[in-house]
């Protein structure tokens, strides 16, 4: 027995030395005083050209860089390009690039890299082709001027180009060494230094950054997927920034001096779309009787404990293209009197809903509560995400919940969703009224008839029920009250170029 | 002229080879089996038919299916497991990232759950039926119907948001920061170590009943020899088969990755790295973490056979 006492006073001896040392940080991250930021996942790769990934774009938003790109308020404002001008038909824009900028790895950053890089997404298909939907060529007169034809007016090209991260600027020799996915180069505010698979990314500052040197040394991704461990870290101080912050106590952190938290509505949408090539929802008051039938304020409460606002169009109070719109109210009268009306009282409907976005699964058993006065039987088909656009694409359902994130521009909103000839419209919405006004959107460059253009479009395209709109989510995040000089933006991207953070010492 | 011992491990090293073909016949399988076309799911929704006849030549899926399957046999008994359809990083680098921290919190737990279960197990035993036992039974009832992730986020609660004594989450690897391991080790490791104690507990306990009801448990008590011989030196002693092979058992099954504890605490290890791949149909790397845990739980089984050889003579010489 003399040898297993041994181990026991041991492990015994260690454990309590362990526990009563006092609680410091031994991460990569504390010799260097680096920013360090909890996310709620693992990106699944870093080449900002090819992910989709939201966990890919938080990390690359701050290593790359594109022309022009959203300020707070979401007006496009001059990142690589110093200046644009376009020309008197509307149909060339030429970008002039700022000097003197370079690539992480030192290599100078010229017009030649923005037409490579353009020109990668168009002759990959990358998944963000569609923004150059209406672009002819992109050309280099010189190296610090980049020519932007396009066949049509396109009011939204600086939305199109400068959105999001996923149209960044690479570089040519990252991508074809085979580097970009896992060390991506850039030319942004922070530089890639390492990843620890499942553990963290670490980012170091760019002094030679063009918008001046972040006033953080760097910064630690780490990624913390159970949002009560991610909380309990950030009130330990063992991180300073997290939006994997459980929902159902969001109440109770905004009385919490201790930390920051930002709930910021957002510019993403959640909807159910009816199958309109299917009898009896081709009926437009069938749908009509789904909208009045459905508790918008249930749904919101369910999926996001308040925390996100009820709508009834898709794009939030406070962005400039809102539009006011109520028609709709929960009224299971109102919803059975349009039944009536129609003279159709359909009985059951396959509502498809992906574990992938736990929303869908918990709305749609509110939803299945709400429409049973009504006689109907909702059948919850729960399915993976893959299969899930697999049924979509094939119109294999009667309903279906879905979102739509990282939308700026209207277009954005509307086009590939309502027009008859719109990529991702499965629901078969068609309306010759809403076409018109999506097309003439897409070439309107008087701002103020632009927009009378889409609120009369989105008003038809609700009254008919194309999308059922239900709410806008927000963006959720909490921070130490160390950090300053970060805010949280409606369009989820998280910059910490500006950020900095006081009195490293004592934590 | 072959020790009996050499003749029994040759036995059972043939047991586990086969076991490992079936493995490798189930793992290359479940590719073929997904639901729709594993290259096109990696691919995203649109894509040029250059770079998916690139992908799927790449992962060799254009070739016949024996062909594959000897291809893929052949590679992965080179180390070759192909690569993550993610991020092209090789499946067998990213395994043998996540190995350590899965192999540190396997250790920890099974240390804690032994240091816990055998005296428990033995105690409750030789009471049983009086106070202590009964106490003994309900605790490991109750250890082993709470569910780990609760357990987990209650000792974060505990020990790092009141007490603040460790940290909640992370991993360090030992060579590098061997404090900084342990103190990120202590609250994941608790934590399968204590639902493992409770199973551990519960086996201790009826194997060493069983051993105690024997006969000659009864013959060495009544010929007088002190209770504590009595205890290890026959009934203990005995218990030891069944015992060290329910604890090869746990060992295994933690090796093979504690997914939930692994994501509460955010622990880089398989049981993650699975959770992740079987969220973006990653096949290959769930391909090779489902090789790789089993062939962990092979070896620990195989260790555990030779062990009984060990401590039980008969084993030795049949």
């Amino acid at each position: 027995m003399r040898p297993l006492r041994t181990v026991v006073s041991v492990v015994v001896a260690a454990l309590v030395a362990v526990s009563c040392a006092p609680a410091q940080r031994v991460d990569l991250g504390q010799g260097s005083g680096n920013l360090i930021a909890a996310i709620a996942g693992e990106p699944d790769q870093l080449d900002p050209q090819k992910t989709s990934a939201y966990f890919s774009f938080e990390v690359l938003e701050n290593v790359f860089d594109t022309l022009v790109e959203p300020d707070t308020n979401l007006e496009m404002k001059p990142a690589l390009a110093e200046s644009w001008t376009v020309s008197p038909d509307q149909l060339a824009w030429t970008f002039r690039l700022r000097k003197g900028v370079t690539f992480h790895d030192g290599s100078p950053f010229t017009a030649a890299d923005v037409v490579y890089s353009y020109r990668r997404i168009v002759d990959e298909k990358l998944s963000n082709v569609d923004k150059f939907s209406s672009v002819a060529d992109v050309t280099a007169p010189d190296d610090g001027t980049v020519v932007i034809r396009v066949t049509r007016p396109t009011p939204n090209l600086l939305t199109n180009i400068g959105g999001f991260k996923g149209m960044a600027i690479v570089s040519r020799k990252n991508v074809e060494s085979g580097q970009i996915a896992t060390h991506p180069v850039g030319t942004g505010p922070f530089s890639f230094v390492s990843q620890k698979s499942g553990d963290s990314i670490v980012l170091k500052a760019n002094p030679a950054y063009w918008g001046g040197p972040p006033r953080i040394p760097g910064v630690t991704f780490e990624f913390i997927t159970e949002p009560s461990t991610a909380l309990s870290a950030l009130q330990a101080g063992e991180i300073d920034w997290t939006d994997s912050v459980p929902t159902q106590r969001i109440s109770q952190l905004k009385d919490d001096d201790s930390i920051h938290l930002a709930v910021t509505p957002s510019n993403d949408y959640w909807y159910l779309a009816l199958n309109e090539a299917k009898a009896p929802w081709n009926d437009p008051r069938v749908r009509q009787a789904i909208a009045y039938g459905v508790d918008r304020k249930s749904i919101v409460q369910a999926t996001s404990y308040g925390s996100a606002t009820a709508n009834q169009l898709a794009i939030p109070e406070g962005n400039p293209w809102y539009t006011p719109y109520d028609k709709y109210r929960y009224d299971t009268d109102e919803a059975r009197r349009l039944l009536d009306e129609a003279g159709v009282h359909p009985d059951r409907m396959d509502l498809l809903v992906t574990s992938e976005y736990p929303e869908t699964v918990t709305a749609a058993q509110v939803i299945a509560d709400n429409l049973a006065p009504l006689g109907i039987t909702v059948n919850i088909r729960t399915v993976d995400f893959a299969t899930w656009l697999d049924e979509q694409n094939s119109g294999n359902f009667d309903m279906l919940m879905m979102g739509w994130l990282g939308n700026i521009d209207p277009d954005d909103f509307y086009y590939a969703q309502h027009h008859t000839d719109g990529a991702n419209n499965a629901q078969k919405f068609s309306n010759p009224d809403v076409d018109r006004l999506l097309d003439a959107g897409r070439t309107e460059t008087d701002r103020s008839v632009r927009q009378q253009d889409y609120a009369k479009a989105a008003t038809i395209i609700a009254d008919q029920v194309s999308y059922l709109y239900l709410y806008n989510p927000s963006v959720i995040q909490a921070w130490t009250t160390r950090l300053s000089g970060y805010d949280a933006r409606r369009d989820g991207a998280i910059r910490f170029r500006t950020a900095s953070l006081s009195g490293g010492e004592d934590r | 002229m072959t020790h009996p011992i050499v003749r029994f491990l040759v036995r059972r090293l043939a047991y586990s080879l086969v076991v490992l073909v079936g493995v490798l016949i189930v793992v290359f399988a479940l590719v073929q089996l997904v639901p729709g076309d594993p290259v096109r799911i990696a691919l995203g929704t649109r894509y040029t038919p250059e770079a998916y006849d690139a992908l799927r030549a790449a992962s060799g899926l254009d070739r016949p299916l024996l062909q594959q399957f000897f291809g893929y046999v052949g590679s992965a008994l080179t180390g070759n497991l192909g690569v993550s359809f993610r991020n092209g990083d090789p499946v067998a680098g990213i395994l043998l990232d996540r190995l350590p921290a899965t192999a540190s919190l396997a250790a920890f737990g099974i240390v804690v759950a032994l240091l816990i279960a055998l005296p428990a197990g033995i105690y409750s035993a030789l009471r049983e039926g009086r106070v202590g036992d009964v106490i003994v039974r309900v605790t490991s009832q109750f250890g082993v119907s709470i569910p780990d992730f609760w357990m987990g986020i209650l000792l974060i609660a505990l020990f790092s948001s009141t007490l603040g004594w460790l940290p909640t989450s992370g991993y360090r690897p030992l060579l590098e920061d061997p404090g900084g391991w342990l103190r990120h080790l202590v609250l994941p490791g608790l934590t399968v170590g204590l639902v493992a104690a409770a199973i551990l507990t519960r086996y201790v306990r009826s194997a060493v009943l069983e051993v105690a009801a024997m006969g000659y448990v009864r013959t060495a008590r009544s010929k007088g020899l002190p209770p504590k011989v009595v205890t290890f030196r026959h009934t203990v002693r005995n218990a030891l088969v069944p015992i060290l092979t329910i604890t090869g058992i746990q060992l295994a099954t933690i090796l093979g990755g504690v997914i939930v504890v692994e994501v509460v605490f955010a622990w880089p290890g398989l049981g993650r790295l699975v959770f992740n791949s079987v969220a973006s149909r990653d096949y290959p790397v769930i391909q090779g973490a489902v090789l790789l845990i089993a062939v962990l739980f092979l070896a620990v089984n195989l260790v555990v056979d030779m062990l009984y050889a060990v401590v039980d003579p008969r084993i030795r010489l049949s």
